[in-house]
């Protein structure tokens, strides 16, 4: 029988929620067009990461022109297009879809107790985007690739090579599925709870979500916006952004800015989520301060909205406008750090089990706090006089979207592939590897600070050939291949973990949350019986079970129980 | 399930206070060595507003050396302190502690005062700035693909590529540009606006020390982005007011029939004269080396005496006129677009100037 806390009401529960639909059988209903949530996050996984693995080369070539102050191996056209390409795949091919249509897909659906997501057709159709958004993004090198950086700020994008269509047609479509996703998510969330998890009961990766969707389709508007009317002045000749016919090129940058400001929280909250599920595992401990995490995601989600300016001090605007958006950047500081200060409390006192995605969560506390710090300096207006524009810049967003959106991937990567695969990796490699990334991201990102305060500005494919200049633009750039034996070392492990890892059970870790509660990996129907949920998720020193199962990890056949909490309404 | 609870040690841990200590010792050799630094960003201050932004960079620094060794080093000692003892089983599990309002209280209101504090002092200088003294000499800086040009007030013809500054004088620059945007930027100045086409952004500086600093573009323009620099000379007053008569006079007697003639008459063309030219307005695509020295075209030094590329890039023999036709019409291939003779802002006997300086090149 199941165990129920005291206080706790049993109410009758709800046979519909029993409904299970039959598995599809034909491989391609299973695996190309599927509606499972599960399988389409591991599609948005495969492909992320092999756009994960162009743009990183892409990278590589940049690092590797650098080496020499003339530029060592690619002509200033091809060098623009490469870092071209290696921002706009890096933001919108690979950290946003594989936060969110990833690890949202296949994690989220499971720690709410659900069987999919609100609307599987259209998680389908949003998937399906990516990978042709992705197609049209790269064949632009067959046709001249965009030039003028992620941004692509007019006018110089309107003399930009013909693949800069292809670039607007590919990140609108890419858009439209990011805002497919959010509505999806947030419904998903806001709906489809097990009866029993009330918000406080809600995993933080949960939270994380429910922050990052509404910014998905209220920001990506204003891009979809940006992006047809540069296609338009691209291709008809409608002067939106040229200024010698009465368009605005400061237009541009309000309006991408307005999305791209709250898309750098959609590129980290579920990296913040990721780390408050990982956190408390490995310490054994219950995450620090819960609900602050949880409000605080909410907090930066809302805020996100009014700072986008702060890209633009320099671009000419009235400039007592600074100052609000200068206030209101520095106030983004105090939500992030008290989760930061949240998650070292909770490694305090722990019974720290030191693994590979333990390490990853503990490396993203350092390197994500530097990267706030200078987030510091670039808000201040008149340091920003100095900043912007240079290599400064560039090291920040590196700390932050590497050392912060794909370091908590990497964790979240480890710490969700057993229960993805059913397979346990190597740890002692996933301990190397976590060592090569740390230290060559570090090595890489941290002179370019200095570089750019020097005088080294953005976007250049060669640069004053001074030997301070000369040193450490070769000591990053070996740093980065450091870096890229970390990620290949991945690629030889997850391929290792499918052939030769040991099986993981449904639990490996010791968690907690619903998903590992069921057998790795899930069946198709996630839960035969929907759970019921009693506790807090991260009580790991609470007798009461987190759910009303027969408190055995996998005892997903025994009875449920309804807790007195809402049943869901689908 | 019964689950066999290990409580690790519920205090601070063995090492808290010594590891606190040195945190305490740590920042604040951090903030003494940050606030005593001659350069904080270890680049020399040529002028105002330098050191209003140093100071900034200063109090920056040392804020965030003192948050970044609390977080890091606490977060390191944690994870060596409480990792699971050897040996224990895996049901151990940590303090059960869920939060501690008081605790969280404090590290709530410590940010707020610190970004209070922070907002503060930048605004204030922020404020300074923008009160700052500038009008006794105005300037305007345009930008196009690929340079820098600067009009004097009082001087018929605008200078390229180089910007003259007097020390000590309170100078405002209107900045804009003719094509596309680009970024001015004085590094030793800590100043930039970006040159926005149609929009006008102004800065006030007052250099001091005397000296030839870079002026970099700092927003993507085009193929030659890496290399479009301006040389900012910031000289006393009276070698400003040298350079100045000189300007003047210079650029009076060259202002007589430049725009006139259609065609391009070449043997009217100064090898001397094409030679500085080509330094303001080539040679940022353009080396004077072998045609294998590459910038972003072709190198120039033996254009007209090169065995293994007899062609120019259109198909045309390389002759002088066919030469001074390229100049003159711009060309678009294959890496990108040479900027057209108008764009360039070059005369007729611009490109005869040019055409004989390559011409005098072949010849060594």
């Amino acid at each position: 029988m199941a165990t129920i806390a005291p206080g706790v009401q049993t109410g009758p529960y709800h046979a519909v929620l029993d409904h299970i639909h039959p598995e599809p059988t034909s491989f391609i209903r299973k695996y190309i067009f599927s509606i499972d949530a599960k399988v389409i996050g591991i599609q948005y996984m495969i492909t992320g990461a092999i756009f994960f693995m162009i743009a990183g080369m892409l990278a590589e070539i940049i690092r590797t022109q650098l080496l020499s102050p003339d530029g060592a191996i690619v002509s200033p056209a091809t060098y623009n297009s490469i870092y071209s390409m290696h921002g706009s795949a890096m933001v919108w091919f690979v950290v946003i879809p594989l936060l969110t249509g990833a690890f949202g897909n296949f994690v989220m659906p499971l720690q709410i107790g659900a069987r999919d997501v609100a609307f599987p057709w259209l998680n389908l159709v949003a998937f399906w985007m990516f990978p042709i958004a992705g197609v049209i993004l790269f064949s632009s090198f067959l046709i001249g690739a965009p030039d003028a950086g992620w941004t692509e700020y007019p006018p110089i994008s309107l003399q930009g090579p013909p693949g800069t269509n292809l670039w607007c047609i590919a990140v609108f479509l890419i858009g439209v599925s990011s805002t497919m996703t959010g509505i999806n998510f947030l419904v998903t969330i806001y709906k489809m709870r097990a009866p029993g998890m009330t918000f406080t009961r809600m995993p933080l990766f949960v939270w994380a979500q429910f922050a990052t969707a509404p910014l998905s389709f209220i920001a990506t508007t204003a891009l979809g916006a940006a992006l047809a009317a540069l296609f338009i002045e691209r291709v008809f000749n409608v002067p939106f952004y040229d200024p010698h016919r009465g368009g605005s090129p400061v237009l541009w940058q309000h309006m991408f800015w307005f999305y791209s400001h709250p898309a750098v929280y959609i590129m980290i909250i579920p990296g913040f989520g990721m780390i408050s599920e990982i956190l408390p595992t490995f310490t054994r401990k219950p995450i620090f301060g819960y609900k602050m995490i949880a409000f605080s995601s909410v907090a930066i989600a809302l805020l996100s909205f009014s700072v986008w300016a702060h890209h633009m001090f320099t671009s000419g605007m009235v400039p007592w406008l600074q100052l609000p958006f200068m206030i209101i950047t520095m106030v983004i500081a105090i939500p992030t750090g008290i989760k930061i200060f949240s998650w070292m409390a909770t490694l305090w006192g722990g019974a720290i089990n030191w693994k590979t995605p333990a390490l990853y969560a503990t490396g993203f506390l350092i390197t994500f706090t530097y990267g706030g710090l200078t987030g510091f300096f670039l808000a201040a207006v008149p340091a920003d006089y100095h900043e912007h524009g240079t290599y400064f810049v560039v090291a920040h967003f590196h700390y932050v979207l590497y050392g912060g959106s794909i370091m908590s991937l990497f964790a979240g990567l480890y710490y969700w592939w057993p229960k993805i695969t059913g397979r346990m990796y190597n740890e002692t490699l996933g301990q190397i590897q976590f060592w090569l990334t740390f230290i060559g991201f570090n090595g890489t990102f941290t002179p370019l600070h200095w570089l750019g305060l020097l005088g080294m500005p953005r976007r250049v494919p060669n640069y004053d050939p001074s030997w301070t200049f000369i040193f450490w633009n070769r000591f990053a750039s070996i740093s980065s291949y450091v870096m890229t034996l970390g990620a290949l070392l991945l690629v030889y492990i997850l391929i290792d973990s499918l052939r030769n890892g040991k099986k993981a059970g449904p639990n490996p870790w010791g968690a907690r949350t619903l998903e590992w509660m069921i057998s790795s990996p899930p069946p198709y129907y996630n839960y035969k019986k929907i759970p019921a949920v009693l506790a807090a998720p991260y009580d790991f020193g609470n007798p009461l079970p987190y759910i009303g199962l027969e408190a055995a990890p996998g005892a997903v056949e025994a009875t449920p129980t309804s807790a007195s909490h809402p049943v869901p309404t689908y | 399930m019964a689950q066999r609870v290990v409580r690790p040690k519920t205090n601070l841990g063995p090492g808290f206070w010594p590891v606190t200590a040195f945190i305490v010792v740590l920042s604040a050799v951090c903030v003494y060595v940050v606030e005593t630094l001659p350069l904080p960003i270890g680049l020399i201050q040529a002028g105002a507003p330098a050191d209003a932004i140093d100071s900034l960079f200063r109090f920056l620094g040392a804020v965030a050396a003192v948050i970044f060794n609390v977080v890091v080093i606490y977060t390191v000692y944690f994870a060596i302190a409480f990792r699971r003892p050897k040996g224990a089983p895996a049901s151990m599990i940590g303090v059960q502690i869920h939060d501690a309002p008081v605790l969280e209280f404090w590290w709530t209101a410590i940010p707020t005062i610190l970004v209070i504090i922070l907002a503060i002092f930048s605004t204030k200088i922020w404020a300074d700035l923008q009160n700052s003294q500038g009008d006794v000499l105005t300037i305007e800086a345009i930008g196009y693909q690929f340079g820098f040009q600067f009009r004097y007030p009082k001087l018929a013809n605008p200078v390229t590529n180089e910007l003259h500054l007097p020390a000590n004088t309170p100078t405002t620059i209107h900045i804009t540009s003719r094509d596309v945007i680009h970024g001015f930027w004085i590094p030793e100045l800590r100043m930039k606006a970006d040159m926005v086409p149609g929009l006008i952004n102004t800065i006030r500086v007052t250099p001091t020390v005397p000296g030839t600093y870079h002026i970099i573009c700092t927003e993507f323009c085009g193929i030659a982005h890496g290399r479009m620099q301006a040389t900012a000379v910031i000289e006393t007053q009276q070698d400003f007011a040298k350079w100045f008569a000189k300007q003047g006079g210079q650029q009076a007697a060259a202002g007589g029939g430049s725009a006139a003639g259609a065609a391009v008459a070449l043997d009217q063309g100064k090898a001397d004269a094409g030679q500085t030219l080509f330094g303001q307005k080539c040679s940022a695509c353009h080396s004077t080396g072998p045609f294998a020295q590459k910038l972003v075209g072709p190198g120039l030094g033996k254009i007209f005496n090169d065995p293994d590329h007899p062609k120019l890039v259109n198909g045309a023999a390389a002759t002088p006129q066919d030469v001074a036709a390229i100049v003159k019409s711009g060309f678009t291939g294959d890496i990108g677009t040479m900027p057209s003779a108008q764009m360039n802002q070059l005369s007729n006997s611009d490109i005869a100037n040019l055409v004989a300086y390559l011409v005098s090149l072949s010849k060594k």
